[in-house]
This record gives C-alpha cells, sequence and structure tokens, in this order.
C-alpha cells in the first residue's frame, strides 16, 4: 500500500521529482562521460603504442648516424631493440597541397605500424609502399596505385602496397605549429630501407629509435657511452603523439573533474532542499502513519526510498547520458577521430567511477534518510503538528533608514530571501553555476581565437616557409634568402637543464616574423641577451635576468645566455637575434626561410627540403574550430537546462511556500500582474547578484582550464564582447523564462481553498 | 436601496461526476451600516455566501449586486479591484503576511486602495500602537486578529466581511474581538457582515440571517441587539 503512495506522491511532486532526476543524471553524465573519455585515450592509446612498439627514446643527428653507431646502441646494457630511422617530408605527384612524411625504420621491432587493410610488409621489396589509410581513402588512392614523392628536388616513384597506421603518426601534424592534423592534406607512408637505399642511394639516418626501460639520464649515459658524442635524446614525453594524447587524456582528466563537482554538487545541495519540503509538506501524513501505529523504520524506509529511487533512476540515466558523451568525443568520425589517428576506438568505464557513483546514491540515501527522521522526532502527536518554519526575525539592514523608504514589495521579497536562506543559496548558486559554464566555455573560444590570431595573424607575417636543405651550402642558402626577401632563422638543439629544447636564431629585418610578449603585444628583440618561452620560464623558473646554460648536442661547449625576456611561442624554446648568436660565438646555419611569396611560386631547387604554406596550417583550424563550437554549444546546452531546472524547481518550491500569502494578497485586491511582478523581481535581484558573483569565477574557471592546457599553448585570456552579452543574455533570460512559467500559476491560486486551514 | 442584493444566486461545485449546491437560488438583501450575522450548521453554504459577495468567487447563476454594481459578470482584474475597495475581510486564522511587520501589513493596502486610512491610526484605535514593528509571530492570536481589523478597516471599504473571527480565540478574546469590530464599524461607518455558528454572537446582530442546506431559511431583524457584555459567553 506504502508503494501505492510512492507512486501517488512522485506523481504529486513531479517538477521537484523530474528536476532532482536531471540534476543527477547531468552531474553523473557529465562525470562518466569526461573519465570515460581520458581513461579510454589512455587505454587506446597505449594499447595502440605498445601494438606497434613505440620506441622509448630518439637519439637525433643531422649528420646521421652508421650502422656500426647502430650496432653500438643495440649492444649497450638496458637497450632491448633499435632500428635507424628517417622521415622526410615528401610532395605527391607534383601536388603541392599533399604532403607525405616518408618513412623508413630499419628494425620492424622498433616504432613500426600496424596493416589494416592489403599486403603485409616485405622488407626485401624495393617498390613496395605502405600508406595511411586515412591519407589513401581520403584521396581515393587504391593498392596497386603509383605514387610519385619528390623531396631534395627528386622524384621517387612507389607502388602502394598496404595501407596502414602508425603510433609514430598518431597524432600527424607537420610539426608544433599546427594545430590538428589533417590527414587529406599531410599524412604518412612507409617503405622498406631496401627500397630507400635502392630508389635514393642513400643510407642517411638521422634519428635511432630505442626500446629501453632506462630512466632518462641513465639512457642519455648510455647512449653517449656507446656514441662517444653527446646527441640529443628524446623520451616519448617529447614526441608529439604520446605528449598530445597524454594532453588530451589530463585536458578530459581536468574538464572530469571540475565541471561534474559543479553539476553534482548543486544536485546534491537541491536534493537537500527539496527531500527537506518534501518531507517538511508531508509531515501531517508522517504523523498520520505514526498515529496508524506504522513503525519509525518503516516510515523512514518509506520516505528514504524516494531518495533512493530518485538517486538509482539519476544514475542509470547519467550513465547513459555519460556513454553519449564519450562516444561523442571517443569514436573514429568524432571530436577524437579528427585528431588522433589510431584503429581502436573502446570506450573504458574507470572502476573508481562506479565506487564514486554508489557513493552518490548512498550520499542522496542518506539526505532523504536525515530529512524523513528529523520530521518524525518525538511523539507521534508531534509529528502530526504541520511543520512550523522558522520564525521572522527583523533583518539587520532594517535598522537603516533607507528600508523604511522601500516599497512593502521589496521588503516582503528582502525578507522572503534571507528568511529562506537555502532557498536563496540555492537559486544563486544554480545562476552562478550557470554563468559560470557560459562564461568559461564562451571566453575558452575569445581566447582560442585571440590565440590563433596572435600567432597565425600576427606573429606568423609570412605566406610560405621555406624549410632548406640538410645538404645546402652557405652560399646556396644565402642565395635563397635573398631570392625571396625574407627573414630567416636557424634552429639549434640544445639540453637546457637535461631537457631538449630548440634554441632558434632569428634574424628579422623584413617584418616577416613577429615576437609576442606576455603581455600579448609585440615585442621587438634586443641583440643582448635571449628571450625564453612562457612554459620554460615557468617550468625552470626563468625570468628576465636570470642565466641560462645550454648545451648544443653534438658539440661539447656550453653556452650562457643572459635572459632578457619571456615570449609567448608555439613551440617550447629560446630565441635569440643572430647578432647576439655571433657574439656568442654560436654556430648555425639558416634552415627556415619566412616570405611572402606563395608557395606555388617557389620554384623547385635542391637546397629546398620543403615549402610549407601558412594557409595550410589556418586551414587545420577549422576542425580545431569545429570541435571547439560542439564543446561550447554541448556546455551552453548544459547550462541552460541546469539553470531551467534548478530554478523552476526552486521557483515552485517558492511558489507553494508563498502560496498562502499570495492567496492573502489576493483577497486583498492585488491583480495577479502585481503578484507575478513581485515574484519575478525577486528572482531578478538573486538572477544579477548571481551573474556578477559568476562573471568572475567563470574567469577563474578559465583559467584552471587555461593553466591545464599550459603544457600545449601558451594562451593568454581574452574575453570578447560577445562573451558578456551572451552569458548576461543567456542567464537573464534562463531567469526570466522561469520566473514567468511560475507566475503564471498565480491565476490558479484558489482563494477560498488557501485561507481555510490554519498556518 | 438595500447596499447588497442576492438575486438568484446559486452556487454549484462539480467535481467527477459529482455535483454539490452550495447555494441553492438564493435571494437577500442587505442594507448599508447593519451589523449582519449569518448563522448555519457546518457545510450550510454560509462561507460560499461570503465568498461570493466578497468576490472571492463568483455564482454559477444569478446576480449579485453591491452599491448598484453587478460583480457576479466581473473578470479577475475586475474582482480583485472590487475587493481592493469595497469590501475588506477578517479571517478565522488571520492571514496575514507573516514576514511583514504589524505596521506594514497594514500600511500593505495602500498600494491598491487609494482611499486608504492612515495605518499609524488604525493599528492605535485596534490598541496596537506598542507593536508596530513586530512580526505576526510575535503576538498572540487576539493581536493578530485586531491586526487583520485593522488592515481591513484601512481599506476603508464599504462593507467588512469576517468568516469566524472569533473562531480560533478563546472566549474571552473573541469578545474583545467582537467588541473591536463593532465599535470600529460604528465609528467609521460600515456595513459588517459575519458568518458563524456561533448563536451567541448572533444576539448582538441587527440582523440575522440563518442558513441551511445552500438556501435562506429565515431573516430576522432585531432592533434591540444585546450588548457585548451581557452576553453569558
Amino acid at each position: 500500500m506504502l508503494f501505492k503512495k510512492l507512486l501517488r506522491t512522485m506523481g504529486q511532486y513531479k517538477a521537484q521529482f523530474i528536476s532532482m532526476i536531471i540534476m543527477i543524471a547531468l552531474g553523473i553524465g557529465v562525470f562518466v562521460g569526461f573519465n570515460m573519455e581520458w581513461v579510454s585515450i589512455e587505454q587506446n592509446t597505449s594499447k595502440f603504442f605498445s601494438d606497434t612498439r613505440f620506441a622509448d627514446y630518439r637519439i637525433v643527428s643531422e649528420a646521421g648516424f652508421t650502422e656500426s653507431d647502430l650496432d653500438a646502441i643495440s649492444a649497450a646494457d638496458g637497450v632491448k631493440a633499435a632500428s635507424r630511422y628517417v622521415s622526410v617530408n615528401a610532395s605527391v605527384n607534383g601536388d603541392k597541397d599533399r604532403t607525405l612524411a616518408l618513412t623508413v625504420t630499419e628494425n620492424p621491432e622498433v616504432s613500426f605500424f600496424i596493416v589494416t587493410k592489403g599486403d603485409a610488409y616485405d622488407e626485401t621489396d624495393t617498390q613496395g609502399l605502405w600508406l595511411s589509410d586515412q591519407y589513401a581513402s581520403k584521396n581515393k588512392v587504391k593498392k596497386g596505385d603509383d605514387l610519385t614523392l619528390t623531396f631534395n628536388g627528386f622524384d621517387f616513384t612507389f607502388t602502394v602496397r598496404g595501407f596502414i597506421k602508425s603510433g609514430e603518426y598518431m597524432i600527424c601534424t607537420r610539426d608544433e605549429t599546427q594545430l590538428m592534423p589533417d590527414l587529406a592534406k599531410y599524412a604518412f607512408a612507409y617503405v622498406s630501407p631496401a627500397a630507400y637505399l635502392a630508389k635514393t642511394g642513400m643510407a642517411y639516418y638521422p634519428q635511432i629509435n630505442v626500446i629501453s626501460s632506462m630512466s632518462k639520464s641513465k639512457f642519455t649515459e648510455t647512449a653517449n657511452a656507446a656514441l662517444g658524442n653527446t646527441y640529443m635524446i628524446l623520451s616519448r614525453d617529447e614526441t608529439v603523439s604520446y605528449a598530445e594524447s597524454q594532453g588530451e587524456a589530463k585536458e578530459g582528466k581536468t574538464m572530469g573533474s571540475i565541471v561534474p563537482v559543479l553539476f553534482l554538487a548543486i544536485a546534491v545541495l537541491t536534493m537537500v532542499t527539496t527531500m527537506h519540503r518534501l518531507t517538511a509538506k508531508e509531515k501531517t501524513q508522517i504523523g498520520t502513519l505514526k498515529a496508524l501505529g506504522f513503525k519509525n523504520r518503516r516510515i523512514l524506509l518509506h520516505y528514504t526510498s524516494y531518495a533512493l529511487f530518485i538517486a538509482l533512476v539519476g544514475t542509470i540515466l547519467g550513465t547513459g547520458l555519460g556513454y553519449g558523451i564519450a562516444w561523442i568525443i571517443m569514436n573514429p568520425d568524432g571530436m577524437m577521430g579528427t585528431y588522433f589517428d589510431m584503429p581502436e576506438w573502446k570506450l573504458y568505464k574507470p572502476l573508481f567511477c562506479v565506487f564514486i557513483m554508489l557513493g552518490i546514491i548512498a550520499a542522496l540515501t542518506l539526505i532523504g534518510f536525515l530529512s524523513t527522521r528529523r520530521m518524525l522526532a518525538g511523539t507521534a502527536a508531534d509529528a502530526l503538528r504541520p511543520y512550523v518554519p522558522r520564525k521572522v526575525k527583523p533583518l539587520l539592514i532594517e535598522k537603516t533608514k533607507l528600508f523604511h523608504k522601500l516599497s512593502f514589495g521589496t521588503r516582503w521579497n528582502l525578507r522572503d530571501i534571507f528568511r529562506h536562506k537555502a532557498r536563496t543559496g540555492m537559486s544563486l548558486l544554480g545562476i552562478v553555476g550557470c554563468m559560470v559554464i557560459i562564461v568559461a566555455v564562451m571566453a575558452m573560444n575569445d581566447t582560442v581565437n585571440a590565440f590563433l590570431k596572435t600567432y597565425y595573424e600576427d606573429a606568423m607575417n609570412y605566406s610560405s616557409r621555406i624549410y632548406v636543405a640538410q645538404t645546402a651550402t652557405d652560399e646556396e642558402r644565402s642565395a635563397l634568402i635573398a631570392k625571396y626577401d625574407g627573414d630567416w632563422s636557424a634552429s639549434i638543439p640544445v639540453e637546457l637543464k637535461a631537457k631538449a629544447v630548440s634554441l632558434d636564431v632569428y634574424s628579422v629585418t623584413k617584418d616577416k616574423y613577429r615576437f609576442i610578449g606576455t603581455d600579448d603585444r609585440r615585442k621587438t628583440l634586443s641583440s643582448d641577451g635571449a628571450y625564453v618561452c612562457k612554459r620554460l620560464a615557468k617550468e625552470f623558473g626563468i625570468g628576465a635576468g636570470s642565466t641560462i646554460t645550454v648545451y648544443p648536442y653534438g658539440t661539447n661547449t656550453p653556452y650562457t645566455l643572459k635572459v632578457s625576456g619571456i615570449l609567448r611561442s608555439v613551440t617550447e624554446n629560446i630565441v635569440i637575434t643572430d647578432a647576439y648568436a655571433k657574439s656568442l660565438g654560436i654556430d648555425f646555419k639558416p634552415d627556415s626561410i619566412y616570405t611572402s611569396t606563395q608557395k606555388a611560386d617557389v620554384a623547385s631547387d635542391t637546397a629546398i627540403k620543403s615549402v610549407q604554406a601558412k594557409s595550410e596550417i589556418v586551414e587545420t583550424f577549422d576542425s580545431f574550430m569545429e570541435i571547439m563550437i560542439i564543446m561550447i554549444v554541448v556546455f551552453i546546452v548544459a547550462a541552460v537546462v541546469l539553470g531551467i531546472v534548478v530554478l523552476y524547481n526552486l521557483g515552485v518550491m517558492s511558489y507553494t511556500e508563498r502560496y498562502r500569502e499570495m492567496a492573502t494578497l489576493k483577497v486583498l485586491g492585488f491583480k495577479d500582474k502585481k503578484i507575478g511582478g513581485l515574484m519575478i523581481s525577486q528572482n531578478l535581484w538573486v538572477t544579477v547578484v548571481g551573474m556578477i558573483a559568476g562573471f568572475p569565477l567563470g574567469l577563474l574557471v578559465l583559467d584552471v582550464l587555461i593553466d591545464a592546457l599550459a603544457s600545449e599553448y601558451e594562451m593568454g585570456m581574452a574575453v570578447g564582447p560577445l562573451t558578456f552579452v551572451v552569458s548576461i543574455a543567456l542567464t537573464l533570460g534562463v531567469s526570466l523564462l522561469v520566473s514567468l512559467m511560475v507566475a503564471r500559476k498565480n491565476k490558479k491560486i484558489n482563494m477560498v481553498e488557501a485561507l481555510k486551514g490554519a498556518e | 436601496m438595500a447596499l447588497i442584493e442576492f438575486q438568484q444566486v446559486s452556487r454549484v461545485y462539480v467535481s467527477g461526476e459529482h455535483e454539490l449546491k452550495a447555494l441553492d437560488g438564493v435571494d437577500l438583501s442587505i442594507d448599508k451600516g447593519k451589523f449582519v450575522v449569518i448563522l448555519g450548521p457546518s457545510g450550510a453554504g454560509k462561507s460560499t455566501l461570503l465568498n461570493l459577495l466578497g468576490g472571492l468567487d463568483s455564482p454559477t447563476s444569478g446576480k449579485i449586486v453591491v452599491g448598484g454594481k453587478d460583480i457576479s459578470t466581473l473578470s479577475g482584474d475586475e474582482l480583485a479591484e472590487y475587493r481592493a475597495k469595497t469590501v475588506g475581510f477578517v479571517f478565522q486564522f488571520y492571514n496575514l503576511i507573516p514576514t511583514l511587520t504589524v505596521h506594514e501589513n497594514v500600511t500593505l493596502v495602500k498600494e491598491i486602495s487609494p482611499q486608504a486610512l492612515s495605518a499609524t491610526k488604525m493599528i492605535e484605535e485596534v490598541g496596537l500602537s506598542d507593536h508596530l514593528n513586530n512580526f505576526p509571530s510575535q503576538l498572540s492570536g487576539g493581536e493578530q486578529q485586531r491586526v487583520s481589523i485593522a488592515r481591513a478597516l484601512a481599506k476603508n471599504p464599504e462593507v467588512l466581511l469576517c468568516d469566524e473571527p472569533t473562531g480560533a480565540l478563546d472566549s474571552e478574546t473573541g469578545v474583545m474581538v467582537l467588541k473591536l469590530l463593532l465599535k470600529m464599524a460604528r465609528t467609521y461607518d460600515k456595513t459588517i457582515i459575519i458568518v458563524t455558528h456561533n448563536q451567541n454572537i448572533a444576539r448582538m446582530a441587527d440582523v440575522v440571517v440563518r442558513v441551511k442546506n445552500g438556501r435562506i431559511l429565515s431573516v430576522v431583524d432585531q432592533p434591540e441587539p444585546a450588548n457585548a457584555d451581557d452576553i453569558d459567553w
């Protein structure tokens, strides 16, 4: 019989029940979704890396490694396997817009690929090519097709044998300036060392990939001893595929812990207020049951089961929603699909999610239990007596003269706000939550846009970047610089406090390249010091005035640089002018030329390794921004749902609580509109206060997010006018909509009914 | 001419398939300035009669004319205006706004009635000048009822409608409240209608209307009503 009552009561309080369930489902959904996302990223990528035997270390030298170097490394203690490796960018079939990273690795046991279709790898094949399956399907390349690859000014033709994916190219971008892969235009292909030698007559391998479980310092020691020189050694964490997938997982972890906390906190607090109101309203029924002879335990069980029911249904729906969110992000055609190129996209649900969900169900049930117990306290007669709300006490502000000048409505609302602190607090929290989410995601968008604009429109003031071939002579380099009227730079791999970073020497006289200070303004470099990027500055505590010592790889000469300032940079680097480099006696050769000449107008030249158009990078922003916009929409919808649910729930609660007062006003002769206006204005005050608090809080959340992204992007927070307008308009809109929805009920106030019983 | 005129007024409540005739063709006229008591057992229809007259409800059929104006066909907002200007209510359970002070509860009516009287004066009249800034919950039942009388009169209405005004009070306090009601009605020349099932109150009235089963049983004029102090409560 009590079960029947349970169902009927739910029908009676359906607004509360539904809103509770939605809140819990949203909270659990976001929580499960983002935590599944990062765990799935970790699981799937680590499986992919282990399937393709992703190298632990990469030893790099532009001079190239000989077979005896490889033997020396392979023979070293603690080295499990090693392979010489080369990757060059080659344009495809003379199309300057299609580039493949042509890759050769000697030992398939180190950083190799998996064949998804076509023939298995054959190391004796001197004609065959194994091509990225994504590139093949996007460019309609079939097995047996011939591809002509051009690099260093020469053409080489290969026949497509199979289609592959590679851990090394899981995130396939040219360099750190490209934010998102675009596998239709830039992908990868492998040929056998035999084919490499047969076609090019070369056995040039500037890199050795190594599998070893040694620590980096131990490995560096071992490698340097074996090779008799210091080389740039990159660990897994310094490769794009590994570092960025780890970064994504970390971002997911941040999202999975910040955002759901907000939703779940609101859900739990809503539960507290709702269960309290519900049991308070049911107090006489609770008393009746008690008077009828029901044991306390039975009654407790009955009312606690409401909370349990809400928690269970919310959790089940939330889990479904979480799978949905995780799937939207983690599927081959989804958001991560444009980023990661990997074979398996399984969704993993971490065990701790189950425990936390059980914890939440338990907590919510406990809330129900405690609320009921409060109403049950004392004898049956006590329980039968209706719940008496707290007495009204004069407010502090009533002592002021101003208060007495306020209209009665204002006073009524003010007192109501302070009398029902929990309700007001919850409304505030709902508004603040709504505002925080909208502000954070909108300002995130502003920040990313500002970031893109700063780097790609302002800093990169060129049309094309010409990569000079390793083999080019000094004369050829000077001739290219003169011919394309460009600024130039030279990258020197150096070690800074055991970390491989790039020391970039810039000669900027043509305004093709600009530098951005931490204040997001352009900065002119002086020739008496070095400029360190923000990430390195933060990591090593470097500031203007400090001195740093760098060790160029392949030499044993350290250089001590005075730091003149901090720059925002896309790559992790140290920037100096050519004049400063010369004054320190640092040896460098220009390897990149920044020019206004269009890529198509750059003539083929044996001194040119490859040319990259800025437009190619900028085009990849589209997919980046698409993902960004999906995220924004998802979060704004969640924020609006959150706002509506919380405010409607509280609005109905407030309406019910003030029903008698409003009926009295109506009897006195107040019109519906005026009574509605009173309620709406109260909501508006709370909304305005919530918005004022929510805006800076939203920026604070954004700051945390930017911090989480700091290892990948050096962004400065930006807030556009649209963010102000949209966040205010949406939050205010939600509040007004809900107020109107509740105020409409005023017409239905039954004066006769309302005034019958005692308060 | 009578101030209040009920012409063949019926009020039928329909719930599901059941029809309940709360009032069944009632004819009644009440003159200005009279102290009228409507007497009847519970369920007789006396509260319905009062609610219709107070503009809280509209009749199913028939006409209610107050001060020459038919109120049975007014819209929601027109009824609100009628309630604001023409009638004042005193309820069994006072129905004060708990979050407003005594003074504010009375001043409240200034928002809706241009002819409102001074709140301070009204509170003084009901003897609560010392409690101006108290909240209703800080007052006794009798004091709260006095505030509610002050509020009803502050609107300066034609008619004062009281639904069991002493129902929640002990008899001593009840008598005091009744005396106050009567005094105020006389001072401000108001028509006063009290609905009750308490026979004793009827002895004080100018006119006693008996109601049963939705019909008027009798209307009796009492040219010499008893003084409250002479009644044995």
